[in-house]
C-alpha cells in the first residue's frame, strides 16, 4: 500500500518526478525490515536498515543542494514527510561531515571513552590495510 | 534493622572496590598508552565468587580485549596478576612458584571455609600495611629463587593477549572474511595436555598442566652433581680465554669459602680452584655452574678429581713435558721384578715397561695401577701425593721431574713450566738441576 501522506494538502509540483525513486525506496526499506536474521550478526541486520535511510537523504539532497532540481518547497515538504532526514542533512552542510554515514557514529555518548565511531577515521590515519566495518551501520569509513 | 545486604556490612563477605588492577606488564601490552574502563561490580570473582571492580583495556593492536578475571584479595593472597593469574615477579604459574619457594596452598576452597577466609584477609588489607604480602605469601623472604629465575621469561610473551579462534572460520563459515577479528588459525589440538586447564586449579597450584611441563622441563636441564668422594674440594674451571686471570678466579670465589689454592693451565684454558672444605666447594660449583661470566667468557664449571687421579685425564693431551734425553752412560731402567716375587699384594697389573726410555714426569705415574679397582688402591695416598712422597710408585727411577721442591700444597702437579721450550742451551738436560729455566738458576733464561 502506498506511503501514508501526513498533511492534509496535496504535494507540491515536481513531486510526481521524485516519486517513483521514493516508492522504489520504501519497497527496499520494507525488504530490509522483513530480511529474517539467520546468517546474520545482531548488529548487522540492522545495517541495510541504515544504509537506505542514508540513500533516502542522501537523494533528496542532491536533488536540492547539488543539482537544484527541485523546489524549496518540494524539499519541505518532503523534510517534513519525514521521507529524508532533517538532521542528517544538516550535518551534510558541515565541513568533514560532507560523506556521515549515520547520525549515530558521531554521538559520543555512546563510546566507552566519549570518542566517535572507527567509521570517522579518516583512511589514511587509519593504520592501512584494516577493513573496518563499524557496528552501527558497517560503514566501511565515511570521513575524507 | 538491616534490610539489605548493603546495608550490614560487619562480619560480612562484601563486594570489592578497587581504584587500580594488580597486573602484569605482558597483560598490559606493548603500548605505553592504554585506555582502562572501570566497571564497579562488573563481574564475579572467578575464584571467591564476589562482584568485583572490573577493569578492561585493549593491550595492543590486533589483540583481543582483556579483563581483570578475579578480584584483588585473591590476587593478593597469591601474588598474581589479575588477569593471567600467573606470578607478578617471574611470569610463572602459581605451582612453580611454590614448588621452588616451598609454599604451602592454605586457602580453602569450599564455600563457607573460603568466604570466611577472604573477608578476613580483606579485613587484614584494609586495615593494615599493604606493604607486607598476605595469606601464603605472608613470612616469605624475598630471596631470588635459582629455579624460578631460570625457568622465567625475559621477554614479554604477547601470544597470549591474541584474539581466540573464529569457530566459524573453523567450521569454514567465517562471513566477515578480512575483518573478522577473531584469529583465523588452527584450534589448539584436544589431545594437548595443556588443553583443559581450569581457572581454580592454575589458582590454587595443584594440576596445572603448565606447570607440570616447566617442571618437567627444570629437571632436564643440565645438573651439576657433586661427586661421591667427599675429600675432593677442587674445581674444575674451563673455557678460561685469555682474558681471565687467576686474580679474577680469587676474586670471585672467595666469597664461597677460603681457597686453598689456585692453579691457572694457560696452555689448556682452565685453572684448578681448590677450596679448602668441602662446602664451600659444593656452594660455589652450585652458584657457578653454567652461570658463571667473567670477562665475557662463559666458564665450564666441572668438579676436579683428587690429587691423584689429576693427571689421567691430561696424559694424552699436550705433550707439556720435552722429552729428556738419556744420560749418557749410565744403563737404562731396571726391568721390573719377575711375577713370581709375590710382592703384588693389590693384585695389580704391572706397568708398561719399556726399557731405556727415560719415563716422563707425571704422566706415566698414573699408570701405575690401570687396571686396579676404581677408585681403590690409587687413591690410596692422595694426602701425601703432592709432598713428593711416592714410594710405592716410583719404580721407574728418576723422581719425578718437573717437580718444584717444595711443591706449594695443593699445586697440580701440572703445571707446565712457564716459557719452556724444552731446548737447553748447552749440552743435553738429564736432571732438574741442570734445568736452567727451575728456580734458582743462575741466569734464569727468561724473557
Amino acid at each position: 500500500m502506498p506511503k501514508i501522506k501526513r498533511s492534509r494538502k496535496p504535494p507540491p509540483e515536481g513531486w510526481e518526478l521524485i516519486e517513483p525513486t521514493i516508492d522504489e525506496l520504501d519497497a527496499k526499506m520494507r525488504e530490509a525490515e522483513t530480511d529474517p536474521h539467520e546468517g546474520k550478526r545482531k548488529v548487522e541486520a540492522m545495517w541495510p536498515i541504515f544504509r537506505l535511510h542514508h540513500q533516502k537523504s542522501r537523494y533528496i539532497y542532491d536533488l536540492f543542494y547539488r543539482r537544484k532540481a527541485i523546489s524549496r518547497e518540494l524539499y519541505e515538504y518532503c523534510l517534513k514527510e519525514n521521507i529524508a532526514d532533517k538532521n542528517l542533512i544538516a550535518k551534510w552542510k558541515k565541513q568533514g561531515y560532507e560523506n556521515l554515514c549515520c547520525l549515530r557514529c558521531i554521538q559520543t555518548r555512546d563510546t566507552n571513552f566519549g570518542t566517535n565511531c572507527i567509521c570517522r577515521v579518516p583512511k589514511p590515519k587509519l593504520e592501512t590495510g584494516k577493513i573496518v566495518e563499524c557496528i552501527h551501520c558497517g560503514c566501511r569509513g565515511c570521513s575524507g | 534493622m538491616a534490610t539489605s545486604k548493603g546495608a550490614n556490612t560487619y562480619n560480612r563477605q562484601n563486594w570489592e572496590d578497587s581504584e587500580f588492577p594488580v597486573l602484569c606488564q605482558t597483560c598490559l601490552g606493548d603500548n605505553p598508552y592504554i585506555r582502562m574502563m572501570k566497571e564497579k561490580y562488573g563481574k564475579e570473582c572467578k575464584i571467591c565468587a564476589r562482584p568485583f571492580t572490573v577493569f578492561r583495556w585493549c593491550p595492543g593492536a590486533r589483540m583481543r580485549f582483556k579483563k581483570t578475571e578475579v578480584c584483588q584479595t585473591c590476587s593478593k593472597v597469591k601474588n598474581i596478576c589479575q588477569t593471567c593469574l600467573l606470578d607478578l615477579e617471574y611470569g610463572l604459574p602459581v605451582q612453580v612458584r611454590d614448588a621452588a619457594l616451598k609454599v604451602a596452598d592454605t586457602m580453602p576452597k569450599s564455600e563457607v571455609n573460603r568466604e570466611f577466609y577472604t573477608q578476613n584477609l580483606e579485613r587484614e588489607i584494609s586495615d593494615g600495611d599493604i606493604i607486607n604480602p598476605i595469606g601464603s605469601m605472608a613470612g616469605k623472604s624475598q630471596t631470588h629463587s635459582d629455579m624460578l629465575l631460570k625457568l622465567a621469561r625475559t621477554t614479554p610473551y604477547y601470544k597470549r593477549n591474541r584474539p581466540h579462534i573464529c569457530s566459524f572460520w573453523v567450521k569454514g563459515e567465517c562471513k566477515r572474511g578480512e575483518e573478522c577479528p577473531y584469529r583465523h588459525d588452527k584450534p589448539t589440538d584436544p589431545d594437548d595436555p595443556l588443553a583443559d586447564q581450569n581457572i581454580k586449579d592454575r589458582f590454587h597450584g595443584i594440576n596445572d598442566p603448565v606447570a607440570d611441563k616447566l617442571l618437567k622441563r627444570y629437571s632436564e636441564m643440565p645438573k651439576l652433581e657433586p661427586p661421591e668422594d667427599t675429600a675432593i674440594t677442587t674445581l674444575y674451571v674451563g673455557n678460561l680465554g685469555d682474558k681471565v686471570e687467576e686474580k679474577d678466579l680469587k676474586d670471585h670465589f672467595y666469597q664461597f669459602g677460603e681457597i686453598r689454592s689456585i692453579n691457572v693451565v694457560p696452555k689448556q684454558q682452565c685453572a684448578f680452584v681448590q677450596f679448602t672444605n668441602r662446602t664451600s666447594a659444593e656452594s660455589a660449583a652450585e652458584q657457578s655452574f653454567n652461570k658463571l661470566i667473567l670477562k665475557g667468557q662463559r666458564l665450564n664449571i666441572k668438579w676436579g678429581r683428587s690429587q691423584g687421579q689429576q693427571q689421567a685425564p691430561k696424559k694424552d693431551g699436550s705433550d707439556t713435558e720435552a722429552m729428556m734425553e738419556p744420560v749418557p752412560g749410565l744403563p737404562g731402567a731396571l726391568p721390573m721384578p719377575p711375577e713370581e716375587l709375590g710382592t703384588n699384594y693389590f693384585n695389580l697389573q704391572p706397568p708398561p715397561m719399556i726399557p731405556g726410555f727415560m719415563p716422563r714426569g707425571m704422566p706415566m705415574h698414573m699408570r701405575g695401577p690401570p687396571g686396579g679397582p676404581p677408585g681403590g688402591p690409587p687413591r690410596g695416598p692422595p694426602p701425601m701425593g703432592p709432598y713428593g712422597m711416592r714410594p710405592p710408585r716410583s719404580n721407574f727411577g728418576p723422581p719425578d721431574m718437573r717437580m718444584m721442591p717444595p711443591p706449594p700444597p695443593g699445586v697440580m702437579p701440572m703445571r707446565p713450566p712457564p716459557g719452556m721450550n724444552g731446548v737447553p742451551p748447552t749440552g743435553g738436560v738429564h736432571y732438574p738441576s741442570q734445568d736452567p729455566t727451575r728456580m734458582g738458576a743462575p741466569s734464569a733464561p727468561q724473557n
